[in-house]
Protein backbone atom coordinates (compact mmCIF):
# COMPACT_ATOMS: atom_id res chain seq x y z
CA UNK A 1 0.00 0.00 0.00
CA UNK A 2 1.38 3.41 -1.00
CA UNK A 3 1.71 5.52 2.12
CA UNK A 4 0.45 9.14 2.04
CA UNK A 5 3.15 11.84 2.24
CA UNK A 6 4.43 13.10 5.60
CA UNK A 7 3.03 16.57 4.91
CA UNK A 8 -0.45 15.24 4.10
CA UNK A 9 -0.42 13.13 7.27
CA UNK A 10 0.76 16.08 9.35
CA UNK A 11 -2.05 18.26 7.94
CA UNK A 12 -4.61 15.49 8.51
CA UNK A 13 -3.51 15.25 12.14
CA UNK A 14 -3.67 19.04 12.46
CA UNK A 15 -7.17 19.27 10.97
CA UNK A 16 -8.66 16.50 13.08
CA UNK A 17 -6.83 17.78 16.18
CA UNK A 18 -8.24 21.27 15.67
CA UNK A 19 -11.86 20.21 15.19
CA UNK A 20 -11.55 17.55 17.89
CA UNK A 21 -10.21 19.94 20.51
CA UNK A 22 -12.81 22.58 19.58
CA UNK A 23 -15.48 20.01 20.41
CA UNK A 24 -13.71 18.60 23.45
CA UNK A 25 -13.02 15.31 21.71
CA UNK A 26 -9.86 13.47 20.79
CA UNK A 27 -10.63 13.75 17.08
CA UNK A 28 -10.44 10.01 16.40
CA UNK A 29 -13.99 10.07 15.07
CA UNK A 30 -12.70 12.03 12.04
CA UNK A 31 -9.22 10.57 11.87
CA UNK A 32 -10.18 6.90 11.49
CA UNK A 33 -12.52 7.52 8.51
CA UNK A 34 -10.01 9.89 6.86
CA UNK A 35 -7.10 7.45 7.15
CA UNK A 36 -9.03 4.26 6.43
CA UNK A 37 -11.52 5.46 3.82
CA UNK A 38 -9.88 8.45 2.11
CA UNK A 39 -6.24 7.33 2.24
CA UNK A 40 -6.56 3.57 2.11
CA UNK A 41 -4.57 2.90 5.28
CA UNK A 42 -5.36 -0.63 6.58
CA UNK A 43 -8.10 -0.33 9.22
CA UNK A 44 -6.05 -1.67 12.13
CA UNK A 45 -3.14 0.67 11.35
CA UNK A 46 -5.63 3.57 11.07
CA UNK A 47 -7.15 2.68 14.44
CA UNK A 48 -3.73 2.39 16.08
CA UNK A 49 -2.56 5.73 14.63
CA UNK A 50 -5.80 7.33 15.74
CA UNK A 51 -5.53 6.03 19.32
CA UNK A 52 -2.05 7.48 19.68
CA UNK A 53 -3.01 10.76 18.04
CA UNK A 54 -6.07 10.97 20.27
CA UNK A 55 -3.78 10.76 23.31
CA UNK A 56 -1.86 13.77 21.95
CA UNK A 57 -5.01 15.80 21.19
CA UNK A 58 -6.85 15.03 24.41
CA UNK A 59 -3.80 15.56 26.62
CA UNK A 60 -3.00 18.89 24.95
CA UNK A 61 -6.65 20.00 25.38
CA UNK A 62 -6.60 18.83 28.98
CA UNK A 63 -3.65 21.10 29.81
CA UNK A 64 -5.69 24.11 28.63
CA UNK A 65 -8.87 22.95 30.41
CA UNK A 66 -7.04 22.24 33.67
CA UNK A 67 -5.59 25.73 33.88
CA UNK A 68 -9.11 27.08 33.32
CA UNK A 69 -10.45 25.01 36.22
CA UNK A 70 -13.03 23.38 33.92
CA UNK A 71 -12.07 19.78 34.71
CA UNK A 72 -14.14 17.95 37.35
CA UNK A 73 -11.38 15.63 38.59
CA UNK A 74 -13.47 13.49 40.97
CA UNK A 75 -16.15 12.81 38.38
CA UNK A 76 -13.42 12.13 35.82
CA UNK A 77 -11.74 9.57 38.08
CA UNK A 78 -14.94 7.67 38.81
CA UNK A 79 -15.86 7.45 35.12
CA UNK A 80 -12.26 6.67 34.13
CA UNK A 81 -12.41 3.33 35.94
CA UNK A 82 -15.24 2.36 33.57
CA UNK A 83 -13.68 3.83 30.39
CA UNK A 84 -10.28 2.22 30.94
CA UNK A 85 -11.85 -1.19 31.62
CA UNK A 86 -13.92 -0.78 28.46
CA UNK A 87 -10.83 0.32 26.54
CA UNK A 88 -8.90 -2.75 27.59
CA UNK A 89 -11.81 -5.05 26.66
CA UNK A 90 -12.32 -3.30 23.32
CA UNK A 91 -8.63 -3.47 22.49
CA UNK A 92 -8.62 -7.21 23.17
CA UNK A 93 -11.82 -7.82 21.13
CA UNK A 94 -10.75 -5.75 18.11
CA UNK A 95 -8.36 -8.46 16.99
CA UNK A 96 -11.32 -10.79 16.37
CA UNK A 97 -13.60 -8.53 14.29
CA UNK A 98 -13.62 -8.05 10.52
CA UNK A 99 -13.20 -4.69 8.83
CA UNK A 100 -16.89 -4.67 7.86
CA UNK A 101 -18.04 -5.41 11.38
CA UNK A 102 -15.86 -2.57 12.65
CA UNK A 103 -17.33 -0.10 10.13
CA UNK A 104 -20.91 -1.15 10.92
CA UNK A 105 -20.35 -0.74 14.68
CA UNK A 106 -18.89 2.67 14.01
CA UNK A 107 -21.88 3.81 11.90
CA UNK A 108 -24.49 2.57 14.37
CA UNK A 109 -22.80 4.29 17.33
CA UNK A 110 -22.49 7.62 15.55
CA UNK A 111 -26.12 7.65 14.38
CA UNK A 112 -27.44 6.94 17.85
CA UNK A 113 -25.34 9.70 19.42
CA UNK A 114 -26.19 12.22 16.70
CA UNK A 115 -29.93 11.66 17.16
CA UNK A 116 -29.60 11.91 20.93
CA UNK A 117 -27.66 15.13 20.71
CA UNK A 118 -30.09 16.69 18.21
CA UNK A 119 -33.11 15.76 20.31
CA UNK A 120 -31.84 17.36 23.49
CA UNK A 121 -29.67 20.26 22.31
CA UNK A 122 -31.97 22.97 23.72
CA UNK A 123 -31.85 21.88 27.34
CA UNK A 124 -30.07 23.68 30.18
CA UNK A 125 -28.55 21.72 33.02
CA UNK A 126 -27.27 24.36 35.37
CA UNK A 127 -28.90 25.91 38.40
CA UNK A 128 -28.40 29.69 38.76
CA UNK A 129 -28.49 29.46 42.56
CA UNK A 130 -25.09 29.01 44.19
CA UNK A 131 -26.54 28.04 47.57
CA UNK A 132 -27.50 24.64 46.14
CA UNK A 133 -25.15 21.89 47.34
CA UNK A 134 -23.38 20.42 44.26
CA UNK A 135 -22.86 17.11 46.11
CA UNK A 136 -19.76 14.95 46.17
CA UNK A 137 -19.33 14.80 42.38
CA UNK A 138 -20.97 18.01 41.15
CA UNK A 139 -19.41 21.44 40.88
CA UNK A 140 -19.67 25.07 39.90
CA UNK A 141 -19.13 26.81 36.60
CA UNK A 142 -18.91 30.49 35.67
CA UNK A 143 -20.71 31.34 32.45
CA UNK A 144 -21.37 34.84 31.14
CA UNK A 145 -20.46 36.35 34.49
CA UNK A 146 -22.90 34.18 36.49
CA UNK A 147 -21.83 31.37 38.81
CA UNK A 148 -23.93 28.24 38.27
CA UNK A 149 -24.14 25.02 40.24
CA UNK A 150 -24.62 21.58 38.71
CA UNK A 151 -25.32 18.27 40.38
CA UNK A 152 -24.48 14.90 38.87
CA UNK A 153 -27.66 12.95 38.12
CA UNK A 154 -28.12 9.34 37.03
CA UNK A 155 -24.50 8.33 37.73
CA UNK A 156 -25.13 4.67 36.75
CA UNK A 157 -26.03 5.82 33.21
CA UNK A 158 -22.83 7.86 33.13
CA UNK A 159 -20.83 4.81 34.23
CA UNK A 160 -22.50 2.54 31.67
CA UNK A 161 -21.93 5.08 28.89
CA UNK A 162 -18.28 5.37 29.96
CA UNK A 163 -17.83 1.61 29.85
CA UNK A 164 -19.36 1.53 26.35
CA UNK A 165 -17.33 4.57 25.29
CA UNK A 166 -14.18 2.79 26.44
CA UNK A 167 -15.09 -0.38 24.57
CA UNK A 168 -15.82 1.59 21.40
CA UNK A 169 -12.57 3.45 21.90
CA UNK A 170 -10.55 0.27 22.04
CA UNK A 171 -12.45 -1.28 19.13
CA UNK A 172 -12.55 1.68 16.76
CA UNK A 173 -9.61 3.90 17.71
CA UNK A 174 -11.59 6.75 19.22
CA UNK A 175 -11.12 8.35 22.60
CA UNK A 176 -14.81 7.84 23.29
CA UNK A 177 -15.54 11.53 23.90
CA UNK A 178 -18.14 11.39 21.13
CA UNK A 179 -20.19 8.99 23.30
CA UNK A 180 -19.42 10.34 26.78
CA UNK A 181 -19.91 14.07 26.17
CA UNK A 182 -23.49 13.79 24.82
CA UNK A 183 -24.54 11.30 27.52
CA UNK A 184 -22.97 13.24 30.40
CA UNK A 185 -24.60 16.40 29.10
CA UNK A 186 -28.08 15.11 28.28
CA UNK A 187 -28.60 12.44 30.96
CA UNK A 188 -26.31 13.31 33.86
CA UNK A 189 -26.85 17.05 34.02
CA UNK A 190 -23.23 18.09 33.41
CA UNK A 191 -22.81 21.41 31.56
CA UNK A 192 -21.39 20.68 28.10
CA UNK A 193 -18.12 22.57 28.68
CA UNK A 194 -17.42 20.68 31.90
CA UNK A 195 -18.43 17.39 30.26
CA UNK A 196 -16.07 18.07 27.35
CA UNK A 197 -13.19 19.26 29.57
CA UNK A 198 -13.51 16.32 31.96
CA UNK A 199 -13.76 13.97 28.98
CA UNK A 200 -10.47 15.27 27.52
CA UNK A 201 -8.69 14.32 30.74
CA UNK A 202 -10.22 10.82 30.71
CA UNK A 203 -9.57 10.17 27.02
CA UNK A 204 -5.79 9.86 27.45
CA UNK A 205 -6.12 6.96 29.88
CA UNK A 206 -8.91 5.33 27.87
CA UNK A 207 -6.92 5.42 24.63
CA UNK A 208 -3.70 4.32 26.34
CA UNK A 209 -5.42 1.23 27.79
CA UNK A 210 -5.89 -0.16 24.27
CA UNK A 211 -3.04 1.63 22.42
CA UNK A 212 -0.44 -0.58 24.15
CA UNK A 213 -2.19 -3.67 22.77
CA UNK A 214 -2.17 -2.37 19.18
CA UNK A 215 1.48 -1.38 19.57
CA UNK A 216 2.39 -4.83 20.88
CA UNK A 217 0.55 -6.53 17.99
CA UNK A 218 2.62 -4.53 15.51
CA UNK A 219 -0.31 -2.50 14.14
CA UNK A 220 1.44 0.85 14.61
CA UNK A 221 3.06 2.20 11.41
CA UNK A 222 5.75 4.33 13.05
CA UNK A 223 6.27 7.05 10.46
CA UNK A 224 2.56 7.49 9.67
CA UNK A 225 1.53 7.64 13.32
CA UNK A 226 4.33 10.04 14.25
CA UNK A 227 3.40 12.48 11.47
CA UNK A 228 -0.31 12.47 12.39
CA UNK A 229 0.36 12.87 16.12
CA UNK A 230 2.85 15.70 15.52
CA UNK A 231 0.23 17.55 13.45
CA UNK A 232 -2.41 17.02 16.10
CA UNK A 233 -0.34 18.44 18.97
CA UNK A 234 -0.05 22.16 18.08
CA UNK A 235 -3.50 22.23 16.44
CA UNK A 236 -5.10 20.86 19.60
CA UNK A 237 -3.51 23.49 21.80
CA UNK A 238 -4.96 26.10 19.43
CA UNK A 239 -8.41 24.48 19.24
CA UNK A 240 -8.72 24.13 23.01
CA UNK A 241 -7.93 27.82 23.42
CA UNK A 242 -10.45 28.85 20.74
CA UNK A 243 -13.22 26.65 22.13
CA UNK A 244 -13.98 29.13 24.92
CA UNK A 245 -15.08 31.75 22.38
CA UNK A 246 -17.52 29.51 20.55
CA UNK A 247 -21.16 29.57 21.77
CA UNK A 248 -22.38 26.39 23.52
CA UNK A 249 -25.34 25.89 21.20
CA UNK A 250 -23.10 26.08 18.14
CA UNK A 251 -20.84 23.40 19.68
CA UNK A 252 -23.82 21.08 20.15
CA UNK A 253 -25.06 21.60 16.58
CA UNK A 254 -21.60 21.11 15.12
CA UNK A 255 -21.22 17.86 17.05
CA UNK A 256 -24.62 16.62 15.84
CA UNK A 257 -23.78 17.38 12.22
CA UNK A 258 -20.40 15.69 12.50
CA UNK A 259 -21.89 12.55 14.02
CA UNK A 260 -24.47 12.14 11.28
CA UNK A 261 -22.06 12.77 8.40
CA UNK A 262 -19.48 10.32 9.75
CA UNK A 263 -22.21 7.73 10.42
CA UNK A 264 -23.47 7.95 6.84
CA UNK A 265 -19.97 7.59 5.43
CA UNK A 266 -19.23 4.58 7.64
CA UNK A 267 -22.55 2.90 6.84
CA UNK A 268 -21.69 3.31 3.16
CA UNK A 269 -18.32 1.62 3.74
CA UNK A 270 -19.92 -1.28 5.64
CA UNK A 271 -22.62 -1.98 3.03
CA UNK B 1 -14.82 28.23 35.78
CA UNK B 2 -13.35 27.85 39.22
CA UNK B 3 -9.68 28.49 40.04
CA UNK B 4 -7.45 25.49 39.22
CA UNK B 5 -6.22 23.58 42.28
CA UNK B 6 -2.57 22.72 42.93
CA UNK B 7 -3.32 19.17 41.82
CA UNK B 8 -4.85 20.50 38.57
CA UNK B 9 -1.60 22.37 37.93
CA UNK B 10 0.56 19.33 38.79
CA UNK B 11 -1.43 17.22 36.30
CA UNK B 12 -1.03 19.95 33.70
CA UNK B 13 2.76 19.97 34.24
CA UNK B 14 2.96 16.17 33.91
CA UNK B 15 0.99 16.23 30.65
CA UNK B 16 3.03 19.10 29.19
CA UNK B 17 6.32 17.37 30.08
CA UNK B 18 5.18 14.08 28.50
CA UNK B 19 3.89 15.71 25.32
CA UNK B 20 6.98 17.94 24.97
CA UNK B 21 9.47 15.10 25.40
CA UNK B 22 7.68 12.78 23.01
CA UNK B 23 7.38 15.58 20.41
CA UNK B 24 11.18 16.06 20.50
CA UNK B 25 11.72 12.32 19.88
CA UNK B 26 9.12 12.22 17.09
CA UNK B 27 10.53 15.26 15.26
CA UNK B 28 14.03 13.78 15.59
CA UNK B 29 12.77 10.39 14.41
CA UNK B 30 11.11 11.83 11.30
CA UNK B 31 14.08 14.09 10.47
CA UNK B 32 16.72 11.37 10.92
CA UNK B 33 14.47 8.56 9.64
CA UNK B 34 15.23 6.64 12.82
CA UNK B 35 12.75 3.91 13.74
CA UNK B 36 14.24 3.70 17.24
CA UNK B 37 13.56 7.40 17.92
CA UNK B 38 10.01 7.13 16.49
CA UNK B 39 9.30 4.07 18.61
CA UNK B 40 10.63 5.84 21.73
CA UNK B 41 8.57 8.97 20.96
CA UNK B 42 5.34 7.02 20.44
CA UNK B 43 5.89 4.96 23.60
CA UNK B 44 6.51 8.16 25.58
CA UNK B 45 3.28 9.59 24.18
CA UNK B 46 1.33 6.47 25.20
CA UNK B 47 2.92 6.51 28.65
CA UNK B 48 1.98 10.17 29.24
CA UNK B 49 -1.55 9.32 30.51
CA UNK B 50 -0.05 6.62 32.74
CA UNK B 51 2.35 9.13 34.31
CA UNK B 52 -0.59 11.51 34.67
CA UNK B 53 -2.57 8.81 36.49
CA UNK B 54 0.37 8.26 38.87
CA UNK B 55 0.58 12.02 39.57
CA UNK B 56 -3.17 12.10 40.35
CA UNK B 57 -2.82 9.18 42.75
CA UNK B 58 0.10 10.78 44.61
CA UNK B 59 -1.81 14.09 44.75
CA UNK B 60 -4.87 12.39 46.26
CA UNK B 61 -2.71 10.63 48.87
CA UNK B 62 -1.16 13.99 49.81
CA UNK B 63 -4.69 15.40 50.17
CA UNK B 64 -5.62 12.37 52.33
CA UNK B 65 -8.57 11.84 50.01
CA UNK B 66 -8.64 8.06 50.60
CA UNK B 67 -11.87 7.25 48.78
CA UNK B 68 -10.64 8.78 45.54
CA UNK B 69 -7.15 7.35 46.09
CA UNK B 70 -8.74 3.91 45.89
CA UNK B 71 -10.58 4.92 42.69
CA UNK B 72 -7.31 6.20 41.23
CA UNK B 73 -5.48 2.99 42.18
CA UNK B 74 -8.16 1.00 40.34
CA UNK B 75 -7.38 3.00 37.18
CA UNK B 76 -3.66 2.29 37.61
CA UNK B 77 -4.57 -1.38 38.01
CA UNK B 78 -6.35 -1.41 34.64
CA UNK B 79 -3.46 0.40 32.94
CA UNK B 80 -1.04 -2.03 34.57
CA UNK B 81 -2.96 -5.04 33.22
CA UNK B 82 -3.00 -3.47 29.76
CA UNK B 83 0.79 -3.00 29.87
CA UNK B 84 1.26 -6.54 31.17
CA UNK B 85 -0.98 -8.01 28.43
CA UNK B 86 0.82 -5.93 25.79
CA UNK B 87 4.20 -7.19 27.05
CA UNK B 88 2.94 -10.79 26.79
CA UNK B 89 1.65 -10.22 23.24
CA UNK B 90 4.96 -8.62 22.21
CA UNK B 91 6.93 -11.49 23.75
CA UNK B 92 4.84 -14.05 21.83
CA UNK B 93 5.38 -12.37 18.46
Amino acid sequence: VAEPSTLLLFLTGAGTGLVGSLLGLGGGVFLVPLLALAMGVPIRAAIAASLISVIATASASATVNLSRGLVNLRLGLVLEVATSLGGLAGGLTAAHLSQRQLFATFAATMTLMGVLMAARSGRRNVIPDTSVDPGRLGGRILEGGTLYVYRVRRLPIGLLASLLAGAISGLLGLGGGIVKVPVLNTFCGIPIRVAAATSTLMIGVTAAASAFLYFARGDVILHLTAAVALGALPASLLGARLSERVPTRFLKLLMTAVLLVVAARMAWAAR
Amino acid sequence: VSAPTRLDLAIETALTAGLGTSAVFLVGGLALESAALLRAGLLLLMLTPVVRAVVVTVGLVLRRDWLFTVVSLAILGVLGSSLYTAARIAADR
